[in-house]
């Protein structure tokens, strides 16, 4: 049986007072504060804000810089990851939404990262192209390398493969819908802009296997917002 | 003078001659038991020290809670589509939002709407696009950003925590037959009854360029609608 049966962590004020706000924002009015060395217990997380009750049954909301000072019940300090340049470097899902093109067609993509390493990120990427003469899906999965994750402009080359729907517009006769597979090599730059969010533009190459007697080769640029947690 | 003079060099070169060794520091306790403990000529040492008492408990093992993060908004909207040159009409959508930072989230939408007719199409009683092709559906990726962050007051008793935000993004709409790429941006206002729930209140344009009229223009959308949504 755990030692500890309470359902939420316990945390005890170590500087000389803790605000509570009404809020979980800095504009909100502080209503409260706990004294140091009183306990109370985390309720929940909100962005960089937590939901606090103390013993007394007072709720409020404490900064997440505020509770950095704090300590668990064994007097160590308590730490959590926060949004800033050192969660930039080392973070381990990161998301983001981009506008670009695909061989010329308008392309609205999305992602989902996952970091094996401060450096090395396994990513999913699933884009939608909209173009004069076709339409189109791209599912694409590969591995990215991020040379300096601690830059604050950090460049990262892409390789992986995927899958390409085309549907030509229904005005084109005698045009099929086709399903190819792809591999892709890309370079790109993060840019981190502050707290969780970072700028992200991407030039990849897709090498089209089609079947046909060549291969397509087609480029595809993207450019829009990420974030990492 | 002389054989002061001599004493003193004598000790110099003395402790010349002993060299680091008057220096060194005897091994501390345990660092010799180390030591001993590495070398064959001390058996004994591996054997556990004597204690005086056998404890008998039982080591407990400590479970931290971890704390909740409650940053994911999941819900639905209804309200009114104003889709250009087709008349207003019902629209609903489901929503995601993911709150990045006290001041930024992104969310993604889709919704759907069925387009009413022309006038055109009222007048000559000429259909331009078949039914199947007046189903308008639409996606949004967007970022969102609180710009009024506030409260709300109902009563003397109850306070709320609300936003007036700013909403933006790109997405694609299907309608008349046709994909088009679609910028959106708009405007809400998000209040919190309880910590888990939010109510919304939006008002958005989709504008994206179609020749289904004819000519190629941009399309002006603009979508009214109320929603709640979930905190997880």
């Amino acid at each position: 049986m755990p030692a500890s049966a309470r359902d939420y962590l316990q945390l005890f004020v170590a500087q000389p007072y803790l605000e509570l706000h009404t809020g979980p924002g800095r504009g909100y009015p502080v209503a409260q504060v706990v004294a140091r060395g009183e306990a109370f217990d985390v309720l929940m997380r909100r962005t960089e804000w937590f939901k606090v009750r103390t013993e007394r049954g007072v709720e409020g909301w404490a900064y997440e810089g505020d509770l950095m000072l704090t300590t668990l019940a064994d007097g160590t300090p308590f730490t959590i990851n926060l949004g800033d340049r050192a969660g930039f470097a080392s973070h381990r899902w990161e998301s983001g939404a981009f506008g670009g093109a695909y061989a010329g067609a308008t392309l609205i993509s999305a992602y989902q990262a996952l970091s094996l390493t401060d450096n090395l990120k396994v990513e999913v990427s699933a884009s939608q192209f909209l173009g004069n003469l076709s339409n189109g899906y791209l599912i694409d999965v590969g591995f990215s390398h991020v040379f300096m994750p601690e830059w604050r402009f950090s460049p990262f080359v892409t390789l992986g493969g995927g899958y390409e729907h085309v549907e030509p517009k229904p005005t084109l006769a005698q045009a099929l819908s086709a399903n190819n597979q792809t591999a892709y090599v890309g370079v790109g730059v993060r840019y981190y802009l502050g707290r969780r969010l970072f700028l992200r533009g991407e030039l990849r190459g897709h090498e089209v296997f089609t079947n046909q007697n060549s291969n397509e080769v087609k480029n595809e640029w993207k450019f829009g917002f990420a974030f990492f947690y | 003078m002389e054989i002061r003079l001599c004493i003193l060099l004598l000790s110099f070169v003395a402790l010349g001659s002993s060299g680091c060794s008057v220096f060194h520091r005897h091994p501390k306790p345990d660092q010799g038991a180390e030591a001993d403990s590495n070398s064959e000529s001390m058996p004994d040492a591996d054997a556990p020290p004597p204690s005086v008492i056998e404890p008998q408990v039982e080591r407990r093992t400590v479970k931290v809670p971890t704390i909740h993060p409650s940053n994911v908004e999941l819900g639905a909207y209804y309200g009114e589509l104003s889709i250009q040159d087709f008349g207003a009409q019902p629209v609903a959508g489901v929503r995601l939002d993911y709150h990045i930072s006290e001041d930024f989230f992104a969310e993604a939408t889709y919704g759907r709407a069925k387009a009413g007719f022309t006038s055109f199409e009222t007048l000559s009683n000429i259909q331009l696009i078949s039914d199947a092709e007046r189903r308008f559906t639409y996606y949004n990726l967007s970022l969102g950003y609180n710009l009024l962050p506030g409260e709300v007051f109902i009563g003397r008793n109850l306070a709320m925590t609300s936003a007036f935000y700013m909403i933006g993004g790109i997405g694609a709409v299907k309608f008349a037959g046709d994909q088009n790429f679609t910028v959106n941006f708009g405007a809400g206002f998000r209040v919190l009854p309880t910590d888990w729930l939010a109510l919304h209140i939006d008002v958005q344009d989709l504008v994206f360029r179609s020749d289904v009229t004819g000519t190629e223009e941009l399309k002006n959308n603009l979508q009214a609608t109320i929603g709640a949504t979930v905190f997880f």
